[in-house]
């Protein structure tokens, strides 16, 4: 795979000059204006903007999802938009982590195995024993054999965080995490979340339109109309000279 | 860095383990099991019966050839075998009355010589439970009989019975004739006796129908030589047949029976792979998440592949594997249900239903699976953000070209004929758009009548309109189903009836076979004490039209005829003559001489004869006269009973059939027929009140043989009820893959019924409206169907009133009632059953889990 050698050592992701637009019947819609972003090794930055802004778009290229129309997407300095999907895959598998707003646990496999399920696909012994001590980190070592629809809403997100956490992913992209929960439930998972985040250092992406939660990120960007531009730096955080950059087409 | 190489193995396991017990594959596991099953046990069943009847029995002539014919051989024949040192065994069969006190039954009588049989064997016991033995014919005074002539006369062995005047006792039950003629369900039980007792029966009348069978077996050269030698010398009434053709009339038989049950059957296992299809569908769609996360987790393409295909195969093996053990307790018990009348002990199972049914079950797994299958593995990882794609409407594309091409090699692999399967495969998709187009004007016209009806109705016929694609499959089913049931309900219990209705008072029901001229005044008496109705005694000859003017008939191969044919020893064995000469008969015909035009016989050519008009003459049925050519003034030769005679043809009748009086396709004027030896028919209308004494009558003169038609329509709705038995088994199954098909698209339909039950709770409908509207479409859906069924019923039952019962054509609006009650009670039933779950739900729960 190629290694991209101006990508400095402490960035994990970086993306210049990326685009994506769809070809609707006869006119070609822009979802992403050209976009600049570095996001460094263990930062946490919160991806924000209202519906339709394009930030889930942006977040689906960010994590091989998606391939871009234009630009360059380096991910741990594999070329992403170099990769087929297969190859893009493999990169997920050992890389990435994923929590989702619907959750998006399998219904026909328990808790333990829904956790399971990442560290197998990466081939990871021990598989078993770290999902049982995940599960019980999250609160749920009692519910390992409980199917999905037996839980409810945040103990779900719990399971799907045990999940993200297993493969210890050099990178963790979440999408709206408490958007299906309530506020305090929601509350509950966002601890959750940035308590294992530390621990372990994973890098985290996380998208949001809430700001309590965006907050919690040491960097946050907006995105508007497909355009990225940079809301707030909780902890400031300058990587170079045009660092997190919206650069308007 | 890959995928390890078994972990996609231990998770399809798993997954498969998990789905299994949680029931979310138990439609597709029922349907293949239900294909599988009901493949299994028909070909298997239908195989061990041809094997018992056909291949299974040594010999079913019980000789190498047989000569058979309505009259004694002729002595050279019998002379010519011996000097080719042949064996010849003799077998006249007839069918006449047995006594026993105050019993009677008509019976089919085989007397046989004690050399009988010359190949394969014929076993009988002596005690109700005693040992088979192997033997040969009866010794004279003795009676070989079949089991079920002991409760139907009320005797035993060891009792003595009259056949005829001859007082003969029963020996022995038979366990296996060789050569038995397996008309046991329209005729009598078979009686065995020894030809030499025959004479002091005094049944032999001149114009008794008797059937003559010469048995030869020996040297196959000797055999061949006799053969070449007598070949040339059958006439077109009798009969010379090998085992081989025997058995090739039998199987065809058997071969087209077989075929309507498996074209039957067909219908559910078509059923049973559109609910596969339907399921699939469904489990294709609610996989899309678990591939689209495995994906977005990083499981290669191929790590899916392998899961899923392993997943589906070792499905498809539970299921096909508990579809043959299901078929082989479906075997057993029709092997049970049988073994009265044949046992299937002996008939080994072949490798044939395993093999077909595995085929099916692979069919209906594999061909209407792959495509939602092939489509789920292709998901894309970015659904996991951007959604999953919704139930689209089945797409028409090249893909639907792998389950059509299935669904023939299906019908293939049961009719064996390509141009069958295709007509019915056309055919089913052409009934199927007719049914479709139907059904949805019904349901548009539903709609609009709902808008005036109650909230729920509304909410239903709307629900079932916007579901019209999805709720024709089921409608179509449901609607076939019914309609056969209705038919056969119909037919068992109206038509029959009804046909007997429509004769007149005085119409026979009793005939009176074989009257010698003495019993005439006697005969003649009784009827005039009793005031019973009749139309008089008709003299009867046997003989056969040999020429017209003067040009020899032979006998026609008449492909139809041929298949209709169901008699392997008897009737219709084709000849391998040359076809030289006129069309005949190609049978024995029953004449009679008659002075007056017979009753509801109508003139339509030509003029009847002067009573003493001494000029041989002959009056044709016009039906007859047509199909064989013949015109007022030909002159036809008649052999009866090796004498010739000529007649010219005076007049063409039109019979009217319908009556059940007796008919004559060929009368003569009195002169002609007058110095010939016969015995007489006649038919009564005996009056229910008048029968003990008729009886008694009868029981004087035992060589008369009395057919009771009240007793034979008993007999033949007994074998309606049997027939049906086997049809409304394969439509029980129909029924069955119409429900899986419905369940199947409830489930599908699931999610969708569960937003819109969300939104109507949210704006305030109330609990009792929305189990309602969902009930309601279910009735309404089975109504349609049971509509349709009924008018696709009268349509049926309409056909066979004029066609096959010459009879006017009548509605059966109480069964249109049973039809809809039916279908909207079933469906309505089996709906709710389905959305149990769903109507349980409380509104939060609703709520929560749709938003």
């Amino acid at each position: 795979m190629k290694v991209h050698s101006e990508v400095e050592a402490e960035s994990i992701l970086k993306v210049s000059s990326l685009t994506k637009s769809v070809q609707l019947e006869d006119k070609t819609l822009a979802l992403l204006q050209p976009t600049d972003l570095t996001v460094n090794n263990g930062e946490t930055i919160a991806i924000v903007g209202s519906s339709g802004s394009g930030k889930t778009t942006l977040l689906s290229i960010l994590a091989g999802l998606d391939l871009p129309t234009s630009g360059e997407v380096y991910l741990k300095n594999h070329a992403l938009h170099q990769l087929n999907e297969e190859q893009r895959s493999q990169v997920r598998a050992n890389h990435v982590g994923f929590i989702f707003q619907q959750f998006l646990l399998i219904n026909s496999l328990t808790a333990l195995e829904n956790v399971m399920l990442p560290a197998e696909l990466a081939n990871i012994d021990e598989a078993e024993q770290r999902g049982k001590a995940l599960l019980e980190k999250v609160g749920l070592g009692d519910r390992l054999d409980h199917y999905p629809s037996q839980l409810s809403g945040g103990e779900q997100q719990r399971v799907a965080i045990a999940r993200a956490f297993i493969g210890e992913p050099d990178i963790l992209f979440a999408d709206e995490p408490t958007g299906n929960l309530d506020t305090k439930t929601g509350l509950h998972i966002t601890e959750l979340l940035f308590d294992l985040n530390e621990q372990l250092g994973t890098t985290l992406v996380l998208v949001t339109h809430d700001p309590k939660l965006a907050a919690r990120c040491q960097r946050q960007v907006e995105m508007d109309s497909g355009v990225l531009t940079q809301a707030s730096e909780n902890s400031v955080y300058v990587s170079n000279e045009n660092s997190t950059v919206a650069n308007v087409g | 860095m890959t995928s390890s190489n078994n972990i996609w193995y231990k998770q399809s396991l798993r997954l498969l383990d998990h789905e299994l017990r949680r029931g979310e594959l138990t439609i597709i596991f029922l349907a293949i099991v239900l294909a599988v099953a009901t493949v299994f046990s028909l070909t298997g069943f239908s195989g061990q019966i041809k094997h018992a009847i056909v291949a299974n029995s040594t010999n079913t002539i019980a000789a190498d050839r047989v000569f058979g014919g309505n009259g004694p051989i002729d002595d050279k024949f019998i002379t010519k075998s011996e000097s080719l040192n042949l064996n010849v065994a003799q077998k006249v069969a007839t069918d006449s009355m047995v006594f026993f006190g105050d019993n009677m039954l008509l019976s089919e009588i085989d007397a046989v010589s004690t050399n009988y049989p010359l190949r394969g064997e014929l076993k009988i016991q002596r005690a109700i439970n005693g040992v088979e033995e192997v033997v040969g014919g009866p010794a004279r005074g003795e009676l070989w009989v079949e089991r079920s002539l002991l409760s139907r006369l009320g005797v035993e062995i060891g009792d003595t019975v009259e056949i005829g005047v001859a007082p003969l006792k029963i020996a022995g039950i038979i366990t296996n004739i060789p050569d038995r003629s397996y008309r046991f369900l329209v005729a009598g039980p078979t009686i065995l006796m020894n030809v030499d007792d025959l004479p002091a029966t005094d049944i032999v009348q001149p114009g008794s129908r008797m059937w003559h069978s010469y048995l030869f077996a020996g040297e196959p050269t000797a055999i061949e030589t006799f053969e070449e030698w007598i070949k040339p010398q059958v006439n077109d009434t009798q009969r010379w047949y090998d085992a081989k053709r025997a058995q090739n009339r039998l199987s065809t038989t058997l071969g087209s029976a077989e075929r309507f049950l498996s074209l039957a059957s067909m219908l559910g296992i078509v059923l049973a792979a559109v609910a596969v299809a339907v399921a699939s569908r469904r489990y294709g769609q609610r996989h899309q998440s678990v591939v689209a996360v495995f994906r977005a987790l990083g499981a290669s393409i191929s790590h899916v592949r392998k899961l899923y295909c392993l997943h589906w195969t070792l499905l498809s093996v539970i299921s096909i594997a508990a579809g043959l053990l299901l078929g082989y307790v479906l075997l057993f018990m029709g092997a049970n249900a049988i073994e009265e009348y044949l046992s299937l002990d002996d008939s080994p199972l072949t490798f044939t239903p395993f093999i077909t049914a595995i085929v099916t079950g692979l069919l209906c797994a594999v061909a209407f699976a792959i495509h939602p299958i092939k489509s789920l593995i292709h998901t894309s990882p970015l659904s996991v953000i951007r959604g999953f794609s919704a139930a689209k409407d089945v797409q028409f594309g090249w893909h639907q070209l792998i389950p059509l091409v299935a669904l023939l090699a299906l019908l293939l692999m049961f009719s064996g004929d390509i141009i069958m399967s295709f007509s019915l495969l056309a055919g089913g998709l052409l009934v199927s758009i007719i049914l479709l187009g139907l059904g949805r004007l019904v349901m548009n016209a539903g709609r609009s009548v709902g808008t005036k009806a109650g909230k729920s109705w509304h909410l239903a016929l709307a629900n079932l309109k916007r579901r019209a694609n999805e709720n024709s499959v089921q409608l179509v089913s449901f609607t076939i189903a019914i309609k056969l049931l209705l038919l056969i309900t119909v037919m068992k219990t109206s038509i029959i009836d009804e046909w007997q209705a429509q004769f007149p008072e005085d119409t026979p029901n009793q005939y009176l076979v074989n009257i010698t001229e003495e019993q005439i005044a006697p005969l003649t008496q009784f009827t005039e004490e009793n005031d019973i109705p009749h139309r008089g005694f008709f003299a009867v000859y046997r003989g056969r039209l040999t020429s017209i003017n003067g040009e020899q008939t032979i006998r026609i191969k008449d492909n139809q005829e041929d298949k209709l044919a169901n008699e392997a020893d008897k009737d219709k064995e084709n000849k391998e003559k040359e076809p030289e000469g006129r069309r005949g008969m190609g049978r024995e015909l029953g004449l009679t001489w008659l002075n007056d035009v017979p009753q509801q016989n109508k003139i339509l050519e030509g003029q009847w004869w002067q009573k003493d008009d001494k000029t041989p003459q002959v009056s044709v049925e016009s039906g007859v006269a047509e199909r064989l050519d013949i015109k007022l003034g030909d002159e036809l030769a008649f052999n009866i009973g090796g004498r010739e005679i000529t007649a010219s043809v005076t007049s063409l009748r039109e019979v009217n059939w319908k009556t059940r009086q007796l008919n004559f396709i060929m009368i003569f004027n009195q002169s002609v027929l007058a110095d010939f030896p016969a015995t007489s028919i006649s038919a009564w209308n005996v009056a229910p009140e008048k029968k003990d004494a008729f009886y008694q009558l009868i029981g004087q003169y035992p060589t008369i043989s009395m057919i009771d038609f009240d007793n034979i329509m008993k007999q033949l709705n007994q074998m309606i009820e049997q027939v049906t038995i086997a049809i409304e088994l394969i439509l029980v199954l129909v029924v069955l893959a119409g429900s899986l098909v419905l369940v199947a698209q409830v489930q599908a339909s699931m999610e969708e019924r569960e937003r819109e039950l969300a939104i109507l709770r949210t704006l305030g409908a109330k609990g009792s409206l929305l189990r309602n509207s969902i009930l309601f479409e279910f009735v309404a859906l089975g109504g349609i169907a049971g509509l349709m069924a009924s008018i696709g019923m009268e349509i049926g039952v309409f056909f066979l009133q004029t066609q096959t019962f010459d009879m006017t054509g009548s509605f059966h609006f109480s069964y249109w009632l049973v039809g809809i009650l039916s279908g909207a009670g079933f469906v309505g039933l089996i709906g709710m059953l389905s959305c149990y779950r769903l109507l349980n739900l409380t509104s939060v729960t609703l709520i929560r889990r749709t938003m």
